[in-house]
């Protein structure tokens, strides 16, 4: 039995680079430490804050939300709530939903529940048949992205939020690094940052990432021992997103050279750095207002009404707009 | 004598039976017998969380939970 390097009872985690083992006490201390720096180091929050945590029911967001309930209770200013964006994904979505509320119930937190439906008329599983249809080059995860992205910061601001926070983890981050590599999507890279947000557009709500530095495999160790860890369902679409064959390259690196995740995200650092000094040539443009429904946009045309229009699932009103700014 | 394991998927997706013979196996390698990498998998081992360099006995239920959820 291998026994924790701190107290010698059983370890259930052993932090391969360091080669220090804990048991589940000196794990739940070891994370919260970690967790606590990665705020502080990033200055994540101030001392009066609405938090908004976006929740996908999904282990990472639930131990997201469960932490900062519990860390809230030191700080005595914070607000912290729950958002869960339902896309409509059956055989997926209802389970995650209600595991969402159970959770937020025995937290005694607030919560509220955005659908695809409700604001777009629409849910994935509706959008991903019409355009297939209609033979439009886009994966699941890419109308998905979009839209949730765009919800969540839309009803987070709705909300009161002062910042939003996502479980994004460290596997999370370095992947989607490597995945923009790939596409040579540099922009994407400088949004990767841990704290992104207000300073390029009124309406967008701070962003926060708690988890940045906490590896995927502590994150599920911390929802297995508070009792969080959901029933295993896994997204219908996941297997369509080159991301599976990306995190399998990098957890197959990991297990051969423990540090290999910690260094991806040093690089990482390091070019948002270099980037931000080049921002000019990184981001084409100042951040806009889209001319149709006034969120914030890249482009004149935010990308979700863009979908929205190319999909047929906009109101006539709307694709006249579109079309008068297009033209 | 040859010593048994059986693994499983929480969700009962799939299940192993390895023969692990009189050899002393940890829980990394009898994965890596499988094909499948520690850092995916958090182990529970009779119904404790334990680690990748705890070693397997015969007769050991081992439940595997994923770190890899997808969605």
């Amino acid at each position: 039995m291998v026994n924790c390097s701190l107290c010698e009872k059983p370890a259930v985690y052993i932090n391969r680079i360091s080669g220090k083992a804990y048991c589940k006490k000196h794990f739940l201390e070891y994370f919260d430490k970690k967790v606590r720096r990665t705020i502080r180091k990033y200055k994540m929050f101030g001392p009066k804050e609405h938090i908004v945590i976006a929740v996908s029911g999904g282990k990472d967001s639930l131990s997201l939300l469960h932490y900062m309930v519990k860390l809230s209770k030191r700080v005595p200013r914070w607000k912290i709530s729950a958002l869960l964006i339902d896309e409509g994904i059956k055989g997926y979505r209802e389970y995650t939903k209600e595991d969402f509320i159970r959770v937020c119930k025995e937290l005694g937190v607030e919560y509220k529940i955005a659908s695809f439906k409700e604001y777009f008329g629409y849910t994935l599983d509706e959008i991903v048949m019409v355009g297939r249809e209609k033979k439009l080059p886009y994966q699941p995860c890419s109308y998905c992205g979009v839209f949730r992205r765009y919800l969540l910061n839309k009803v987070a601001r709705e909300m009161g939020a002062t910042v939003l926070a996502t479980a994004h983890n460290l596997d999370d981050i370095v992947q989607t690094f490597m995945m923009n590599i790939i596409n040579n999507n540099w922009d994407k890279i400088i949004r990767l940052a841990p704290v992104t947000g207000p300073l390029d557009h009124p309406k967008f709500v701070k962003r926060v990432k708690p988890f940045y530095e906490i590896l995927e495999k502590e994150t599920t160790l911390y929802s297995l021992l508070n009792n969080l860890y959901p029933k295993f369902v896994e997204c219908p679409y996941a297997r369509f997103n080159i991301r599976w064959m990306i995190r399998r390259q990098i957890n197959e690196l990991e297990e051969k050279y423990p540090g290999t995740k910690y260094s991806l995200l040093r690089s990482l650092l390091r070019i948002i750095s270099i980037l931000e000094k080049h921002k000019d040539e990184v981001i084409q443009g100042e951040i806009k207002t889209c001319k149709i429904c006034g969120e914030p946009s890249a482009h004149e045309v935010c990308r979700a009404c863009l979908y929205r229009y190319e999909l047929g699932i906009m109101n006539d009103e709307d694709r006249k707009k579109i079309e008068e700014v297009m033209k | 004598m040859i010593e048994v394991v059986v693994i499983r998927i929480v969700d009962g997706s799939k299940e192993w039976k390895i023969s692990i013979g009189q050899e002393r196996i940890k829980v990394r390698e009898l994965l890596e017998k499988i094909g499948l990498l520690s850092n995916e998998y958090v182990v529970v081992k009779n119904g404790q969380v334990v680690s990748e360099e705890e070693i397997v006995n015969d007769d050991d239920e081992i439940v595997l939970y994923p770190v890899v959820s997808g969605g």
